[in-house]
């Protein structure tokens, strides 16, 4: 295996992620908070790390190979993870160890949206938008990665992507493929996040708070520059504009493509996998009005607002917050937990194990059942009318047990670091889903959780972002060999 | 419930109803004035049976396969509300319908968790009961359902295979089912036999040794001392009862060939036997040493005989305990109890997944990521050097996925009830993998479980006895439509 190209593509991200830096700095320079000779620390180092790793590995061979990319994919999401640490490291010293930073950096690229700090309300606001726009550009990779990486990979079943969904791209070779997507799909980014922006502006958000909020919400990454998250604004039409918008994140991007740009948007109607999506919302919202009703916890119009917020919060994985829902009662904190593993749909923002791997699952079990009453069934999974080929179908299974798996691990991992069980258990969902907010000790802020306990979160969050299976590659001797 | 069902389960219930006469014997022996309660649970249970077969006494047709998952279940069902006959009736203890039935199905399906307490001071025809029904239950896994069933002219095969989907349903042991039956029963009363004699030799009352020896090799758990097996405090009686444990939750189709060919050398060239055992004494190893490193015990010594026998007690499901490992620090409870998620050999009376479904599913999933690495490649999963058909392969991961998914609802039933999270989910865990000791409130003992909880974990103990599927097609539309 040739590394030099993965090297240089990772020195070449890095380095382009050093001009992203240029915004905090500006915001620094603008605001006078003393803290611009750090930003351009920051810059400069992650520079020339970039230009270190791309310069000894420049030459060679051109082209991408399909194997190269899950060394891509993988060494990008940690570098750039470790490399954005160091601004936090830099501006926010003394009061900050360097697992805080890794954390923070990671929980932020990984749209993940868990965090360890706090009084944010007094933080310089070119932290607070550095951390924005770090779950903004996690965002565009997951959408990139999801829609022009994954499905060509075949990861965990997302090879169906690859034949079904209708979108801006069909090459089947990588490097075009990357390229095409990114072009196509930026403005639909964009334009979602200047849509948002403008709604929370119009809404009555500074026009700084407008902006960082819709950088966390279409990424569905959950970061706030409040502590209170959106309970800081106290307003019912900002937390129903943001509900909609970060259901609307929640939706293969692919599809808002189609929809938006190319004008048709009834392929969302048609879509199996959008269709479940919404009514998994809306069964479970409508369990968590029922469930703060009749525990009488709240007015029954409260609980609406609550429940929708928080519900569509907790599906795509965002993590924002209007209240504590690990104080809900009965099995609802736990139901909102198992909601999160489901996620959103592929191709989207959002994390979880997607509502279509779960939609095969339930399917396939279906159709087991079946089999056991008819044994001489020939059973097949369809999605639209078409048979889904069995190689994806197994995948999908081989995909659900992994995660499975490497939930359980790493829960125990938590445990050994000394956390309870039910943090513990709600910590992994938060971090491997992508979610951000757990139960118990880790409701609100991770800042007590043990340094071994953050890291071990933090490497959950990259594994859930890269689907598991494309770290797991790495890790089998088979890969190295051929 | 056709004709056919009724006469079977009432010549079910006539048979069963002999078994409540053991313990009124008990009774008489150490006059305690309880016998009453046990003939009229005798006589109420075998009226019941008589009417039943009377009233469908002309139906002499055989079960077909699709009455037989329903058959099955109502056979359990059966027997559990009929074995809660007796302890509804008896003085000595006041047990609501709840827990009564409770009892009689968490020793019926071998699970071992108990609403009672104060053991020590009940009278022995109780405690006699509640191994008994144990023993009988451990005997109606592995023994009625392919012995006394085809003899009352049930589709013997057709049953065999409705209570054990999966891999192992096509491996016929040998032809003739009535034989093979006969020979495992010989097998399981022989190691209840030498179980008995090894607790007696070893300082136990005859009483406690021909009870343990019940609960033992049925896999169940219950013990007639609140202290359990630490009540002994005898190093070799718990090495008796780690060996007789091993023994119970290995496949008994290899005892019978150890039986017939008077060799052992299968054992090590059974793939299943190798990770069962390898696995159990890697786990117990492992939690010695977290024990001895943590000091919870004063010695090595003593670390290492209560991992071992708790890890060997927990994994097969048993649930047998020296010491509450439920205050045991930080991973090691809930190491335990995913243990018996795990649980032991199929063809044993163990419950849990099954080692060999995890073999399996473990070899899938390294599979799914091989052809991530190579994706044109026909990859086979081979067992013992023979490839496994894709349709058990799928049956596998049908199984796992209709586990979690029955193991979150009953887990979320179970939490809407009241229950705290820890409590939820350790006893749905030890229900559905028929173990018997939870973690949180359940520690001790269920007493403290809310009615509604325990008919859910009734629920759970089915579930898990007639390994999911059985149950779960009753409740599909599918089953019910000719």
């Amino acid at each position: 295996m040739d590394l030099k190209v993965a090297q240089r593509i990772v020195g070449l991200l890095l380095m382009g992620f050093a001009v992203t830096l240029t915004l905090p700095l500006a915001f620094s320079l603008y605001d006078r908070d003393g803290l611009y000779i750090e930003w351009v620390d920051s810059m400069l180092i992650t520079a020339a790390l970039g230009l270190m790793l791309w310069y000894t590995a420049r030459g060679g061979r051109d082209q991408l190979r399909l194997r190269e990319a899950y060394v891509v994919v993988t060494g990008f999401w940690f570098s750039v993870s470790l490399a954005g640490a160091l601004p936090f490291f830099l501006t926010m010293a003394p009061f900050i160890s360097f697992t805080d930073a890794v954390f923070e950096s990671t929980s932020g690229l990984t749209t993940t949206g868990a965090t360890v700090l706090s009084s944010l309300d007094a933080l310089p606001r070119s932290i607070l938008f550095y951390r924005h726009l770090l779950q903004w550009f996690g965002g565009m990779g997951v959408v990139l990665l999801g829609i022009a990486v994954l499905p060509l990979l075949g990861v965990g079943g997302m090879a169906l992507y690859a034949a079904e969904t209708p979108g801006p791209v069909k090459d089947a070779k990588l490097a075009p493929r990357i390229g095409q997507t990114a072009r196509s799909l930026w403005v639909v980014y964009l334009g979602l996040t200047v849509l948002c922006a403008g709604a929370y502006w119009g809404l009555g958000m500074s026009g700084f708070d407008a902006v960082g909020h819709a950088l966390s919400t279409i990424s569905t990454g959950g970061f706030s520059s409040h502590d209170a998250s959106f309970d800081y604004f106290q307003s019912a039409a900002i937390e129903l504009a943001a509900t909609v918008f970060m259901l609307a994140s929640g939706l293969n991007f692919a599809l808002h493509y189609t929809a938006w740009w190319r004008g048709k948007p009834k392929v969302f109607l048609e879509d199996p996998e959008t269709k479940l999506y919404f009514r998994l919302f809306w069964i479970v919202t409508a369990f968590s009005i029922f469930g703060l009703i009749v525990t009488s916890q709240e007015t029954p119009l409260l609980a609406a607002r609550h429940a929708l917020f928080t519900v569509s919060s907790v599906i795509t994985s965002t993590g924002f917050t209007t209240v504590n829902f690990s104080l809900w009662p009965g099995m609802l904190p736990a139901l909102l937990i198992f909601l999160s593993m489901i996620g959103g749909c592929g191709g989207s923002t959002a994390g979880g194990m997607k509502c279509m791997r779960f939609y095969l699952i339930f399917k396939q079990l279906r159709w087991e059942v079946v089999k056991v009453i008819h044994p001489t069934a020939l059973p097949a999974v369809m999605i639209s009318g078409r048979k889904v080929d069995n190689q994806i179908v197994r995948s999908v299974w081989g995909f659900f047990f992994v995660y499975a798996t490497v939930y359980v691990i790493i829960m125990l991992g938590l445990l050994a670091t000394g956390l309870d069980e039910v943090s513990a258990f709600s910590a992994v969902a938060a971090t491997i889903n992508n979610l951000g907010p757990g139960l118990g000790e880790v409701a609100s802020s991770f800042a007590s959780v043990s340094d071994a306990g953050k890291w071990l979160s933090a490497f959950a969050m990259v594994l859930g972002r890269l689907e598991i299976f494309t770290i797991l590659v790495l890790l089998m001797p088979e890969f190295w060999r051929a | 419930m056709n004709r056919r069902m009724q006469r079977v389960l009432g010549m079910l219930l006539a048979l069963f109803s002999l078994t409540m006469l053991p313990p009124a014997l008990v009774d008489l022996y150490y006059d305690e004035g309880q016998w009453p309660a046990f003939v009229a649970g005798f006589l109420v249970v075998l009226v019941v049976g008589v009417v039943l077969w009377w009233g469908a006494r002309h139906a002499t047709e055989s079960l077909r396969l699709r009455d037989g998952f329903f058959v099955t279940a109502l056979f359990w069902i059966g027997l559990g509300v009929a074995g809660a006959v007796p302890l509804l009736l008896v003085e000595a203890v006041h047990l609501g319908v709840a827990d009564a039935i409770f009892e009689s199905f968490s020793g019926l399906t071998t699970t071992g968790a108990t609403v009672l307490s104060g053991l020590d001071s009940l009278p022995h025809s109780i405690l006699y009961y509640r191994q008994q029904l144990q023993w009988l239950g451990g005997m109606g896994i592995i023994v009625l359902a392919v012995a006394v069933l085809p003899l009352l002219g049930v589709g013997g095969m057709s049953l065999y295979k409705a209570e054990t989907p999966g891999p192992v349903k096509d491996n016929k042991i040998t032809p003739r089912i009535a034989e093979t039956a006969k020979a495992l029963w010989i097998i399981y009363l022989g190691l209840t036999v030498v179980c008995a004699l090894g607790y007696w030799a070893a300082g136990m009352t005859l009483f406690d040794a021909i009870g343990h020896s019940y609960s033992t090799v049925a896999i169940g758990g219950f013990s007639t001392h609140d202290a359990s097996t630490g009540f002994f405090d005898s190093p070799l009686i718990e090495l008796i009862a780690i060996v007789f444990m091993f023994l119970a939750g290995a496949n008994f189709t290899l005892h019978f060939v150890a039986w017939r060919t008077r060799s052992f050398g299968h054992y090590l060239r059974d793939p299943e036997f190798r990770l069962y055992a390898i696995g159990l004494l890697v786990t117990a190893l492992g939690v010695a040493l977290m024990l001895d490193l943590m000091e919870v015990y004063p010695d090595p010594e003593e670390s290492f005989m209560h991992g071992l026998f708790m890890v060997v007690s927990i994994a097969t499901t048993t649930g047998f305990a020296t010491d509450d490992f439920s205050a045991w620090p930080g991973v090691l409870p809930i190491l335990l109890l995913l243990t018996s998620f795990v649980g032991a050999c199929a063809y044993s009376t163990g419950g849990g997944m099954k080692v060999i479904r995890w073999l399996l599913l473990y070899k899938q999933a390294r599979r799914e990521i091989v052809q991530l690495i190579h994706p044109r490649a026909v990859l086979l999963v081979k067992l013992d050097g023979v490839a496994i058909p894709a349709t058990v392969l799928t049956a596998v991961w049908g199984f796992f996925s209709a586990y979690l998914v029955v193991f979150g609802a009953i887990m979320l039933m179970v939490m809407a009830t009241g229950v705290d999270h820890l409590t939820a989910f350790s006893t749905t865990a030890a229900c559905l993998n028929n173990l018997g000791p939870g973690l949180g409130d359940a520690a001790a003992n269920y007493a403290d479980m809310n009615a509604n909880a325990k008919w859910l974990l009734v629920l759970a103990m089915l579930f898990g006895r007639l390994e999911i599927f059985t149950l779960l097609v009753l409740f599909t539309p599918t089953f019910w439509r000719r």
